[in-house]
């Protein structure tokens, strides 16, 4: 066992950290809050950019596609830190549809896209959401239909996030209608956003951040963007999200830090709330779980680095750090009182307002990227072999 | 990172395994549980052959000089056999202290016995109306000539009905004080305590017992400080027979649910018994990986007050879950005195609130981050 970063791991971690020091700017964490973290703004371009030059948003990657190709585990850290910084930390190119392009995409594909994505030039908005596909993927009813030399696309998928702000689609269709079961009729493929037929309508959520619906409508797609083999492409979704289902709490652990802080320094009928118990075993608490969070998330780091397979560890990650995000904003506005409620640069209002914001984004973690619900049915259906239930 | 064992740890965790399930089963702890005494000779005597009371002992005094990591993975495996007897009063609470604390002279009369099996020891602590971590000793040790005389009630002081030698805090003159006290001397009364778990836990009552002064283990009053390290090190160690215990759970769980057939079909197939199977498996795994941090940052003599404060938070509550919602996926028949379910959920009680409860350690966390 060794519970610590190689020597190499830390002077990566270092030099990057000192990078996003010097460059994060007001502007930059503001527009990560506004785009609810994820990569693709005009300021987030900057910093990726800068990033991507040095190789440090696909660090595990081959040199050859704009990696270096460090273990996995570097690849956790800068992402935790980038959170951490208040930099964008959802990436729908560098973290999922890249790496289903290096896994099964065709060499024209990785040649095209991997280069690009690596150096932080092009963002992927994840197509696979649609009305009557939310939990349950494999009713995705996109319509693919094969045209000869590329394929017409009709259909509507919901609470795609990044399209607004990104170059590609990487988009889930159905291209057999008669499949049996259905999850063998999808397919993926690489769209560009500024196709025609293609419409993007902005959906607001209750963070405030915008989501979007998008609609397809008569968009013809050439043959070699499909990524992988024809139907093959719900396979290719739920073992990607093996790898790339690691979500970081980093952009918590600065809020819980701040919200430590905070109890120090402030004080309630004259004396600092973190001299309150109630207080005290609430932080306290918290700290444990973001350290039990974050090693489930390294372990996964430790699994890739050894050549296997990160299986059910990749849900309990999910749904552990999910849930604890979740309860660093509630302890947050619990132990801020009255001032909790206090909106982003409202007089009076704690930490700038954030954990107001962050209260109202956290409804969402446990809904995103797979329900807490549906990453416990994978830990008992693949962790612990448990059955299927009978009809 | 490697959250792996060694080579030379998944042998240990092997043998351990493949030992404990043939020498200590189910009906072994049962019956110890009832029993008096608590443990049996045979049994103790192989595990000393086995070379397992001098694991983290050096070689000078017998022992294979094994790390504190080491030891972890086999108490892990102990607390999934349940095992019964007094392993951890005396190595890792006796030959411990003896081992930093003691005076040359004390560690080569007394380690290379622990080593052999020949040897129980356990530490005198707790008292009554006082809570877990408290400097302030009302058993008083008052200097006497060479002599000093210990008087005062001692509780939850492990196995000190077969113990050869005691290990009492007291309060001298000069402060907190550890004494080595032979069981055997005048003055000494015990009492089995009615636990839980059918554990072995005693009062202790000192009635003017007579020490000699070479009988100090460390510093004259310097004791509680000095305690601090080895307290810390039994809530990492305690942990780690939690873990092992919350993953037998976890598996005895899932092999019933797969089994036990409701509506027609296995309860297991059921979402509702898959999620409480899930957060099981989340529990477990988090336990696991939180005391081995612990453990390993012990191992390698980094600072590790944070880690182990919560190790022993986290895991103090996830194995009272564990254990509560494998009862609920067991049903009724894991309510039955002969089931082995019940081992665990006994135990996981005493160990939670042995060497510092949950709330405890996350006032610990809490100084920890400043507040």
């Amino acid at each position: 066992m060794e519970f610590r970063f190689t020597p190499e791991e830390q002077k990566l971690a270092k030099e990057a950290h000192e990078l996003m020091e010097r460059e994060r700017t007001p502007e930059l964490l503001a527009e990560t809050l506004e785009l609810g973290g994820i990569y693709g703004g005009p300021e987030g371009r900057k910093i990726g950019q800068k990033m991507g030059a040095r190789g440090w948003l696909c660090p595990a990657w081959p040199k050859e596609y704009g990696g270096l190709g460090t273990s996995e585990t570097v690849k956790l850290m800068l992402l935790d830190e980038m959170a951490y910084m208040g930099l964008p930390f959802l990436f729908g190119g560098a973290s999922m549809a890249g790496p289903a392009i290096l896994r099964h995409g065709s060499e024209e594909l990785k040649e095209e896209f991997l280069p690009r994505i690596a150096q932080g030039e092009v963002e992927f908005a994840l197509g696979y959401t649609e009305p009557q596909a939310g939990s349950d993927l494999a009713s995705v009813e996109m319509r693919a239909e094969d045209k000869g030399d590329y394929f017409l696309l009709n259909g509507q998928k919901m609470f795609n996030t990044h399209c607004h702000v990104a170059d590609y689609h990487y988009l889930a269709v159905r291209t057999d209608p008669n499949a049996v079961p259905r999850h063998r009729g999808i397919s993926m493929m690489v769209v560009g956003l500024e196709s025609p037929g293609v419409t993007i309508r902005p959906l607001i959520t209750m963070a405030g951040w915008r989501t979007n619906e998008v609609f397809y409508d008569d968009v013809e797609v050439p043959k070699k963007n499909l990524v992988g083999e024809l139907n093959r492409g719900f396979r290719y979704v739920m073992t990607a999200l093996d790898f790339e289902r690691m979500v970081t709490i980093g952009m918590f652990r600065r809020l819980f830090e701040e919200l430590v802080e905070y109890a120090k320094e402030t004080k309630v009928d004259g004396k600092a709330l973190g001299k309150n118990p109630l207080v005290r075993q609430k932080l306290a608490e918290i700290a444990i779980e973001l350290e039990a969070a974050r090693l489930l998330y390294y372990q996964l780091g430790y699994i890739l680095d050894k050549g296997e397979v990160a299986n059910y560890q990749s849900s309990m990650e999910k749904l552990f750090a999910c849930e604890v995000a979740q309860h660093v904003v509630n302890a947050g506005m619990q132990i801020m009182g009255f001032y909790g409620q206090l909106q982003l640069d409202s007089k009076w209002a704690p930490l700038q307002g954030e954990m107001e914001f962050q209260y109202r984004w956290s409804y969402l973690h446990t809904i995103a990227g797979g329900t807490s619900e549906i990453q416990r049915n994978i830990i008992a259906l693949r962790g612990l072999g448990l059955p299927l239930p009978t009809a | 990172m490697d959250f792996g064992l060694s080579e030379g740890q998944r042998m240990l965790k092997q043998t351990a395994r493949a030992f404990l399930t043939a020498e200590c089963p189910s009906s072994l702890v049962k019956e110890m549980a009832r029993d008096d005494r608590g443990y049996t000779t045979e049994l103790w005597r192989k595990m000393a052959e086995l070379g397992w009371m001098g694991l983290v002992l050096p070689e000078e005094y017998g022992g294979t000089g094994g790390s504190f990591l080491d030891l972890a993975v086999l108490l892990d495996e102990m607390g999934r056999a349940c095992l019964p007897g007094p392993f951890f009063s005396t190595v890792v609470l006796g030959g411990m202290i003896i081992l930093e604390l003691g005076n040359e002279k004390q560690k080569q009369e007394l380690l290379p016995m622990i080593v052999k099996g020949e040897l129980i020891i356990t530490l005198a602590l707790t008292e009554p109306g006082s809570s877990y971590g408290t400097s302030d000793m009302t058993v008083k040790a008052n200097a006497d000539g060479d002599n000093y005389v210990i008087s005062g009630t001692k509780l939850f002081v492990p196995d000190a009905h077969i113990a050869d030698y005691i290990i009492c805090a007291t309060k001298t003159a000069e402060g907190a004080t550890l004494f080595l006290v032979d069981s055997s001397c005048p003055g000494i009364n015990y009492s089995l305590l009615k636990t839980i778990s059918g554990d072995k836990q005693c009062e202790v009552v000192f009635n003017k017992v007579k020490v000699p002064q070479e009988n100090i283990i460390g510093d004259l009053g310097q004791g509680w400080i000095q305690l601090q390290s080895i307290l810390r090190r039994a809530a990492i160690a305690k942990c780690a027979e939690m873990v092992g215990g919350a993953q037998q759970v976890l598996e005895m769980t899932v092999d019933y649910v797969k089994q036990r057939v409701q509506f027609g079909q296995p309860i297991g197939a059921f979402q509702a018994v898959q999620h409480h199977c899930a957060n099981i498996a989340t529990d477990v795994d988090t336990s696991k990986f939180i005391t081995y941090q612990a453990a390993w940052r012990l191992s390698e003599g980094l600072p590790c007050n944070r880690e182990a404060a919560m190790a022993k938070a986290w895991v103090s509550d996830a194995c009272r879950r564990v254990t509560l919602l494998g009862h609920q996926c067991i049903g009724g028949i894991g309510f039955m005195e002969d089931h082995d379910l019940p081992l665990y959920s006994k135990r996981a009680k005493v160990a939670e609130i042995a060497f510092g409860d949950a709330d405890f350690h996350r006032e610990v966390v809490a100084q920890e981050l400043g507040l």
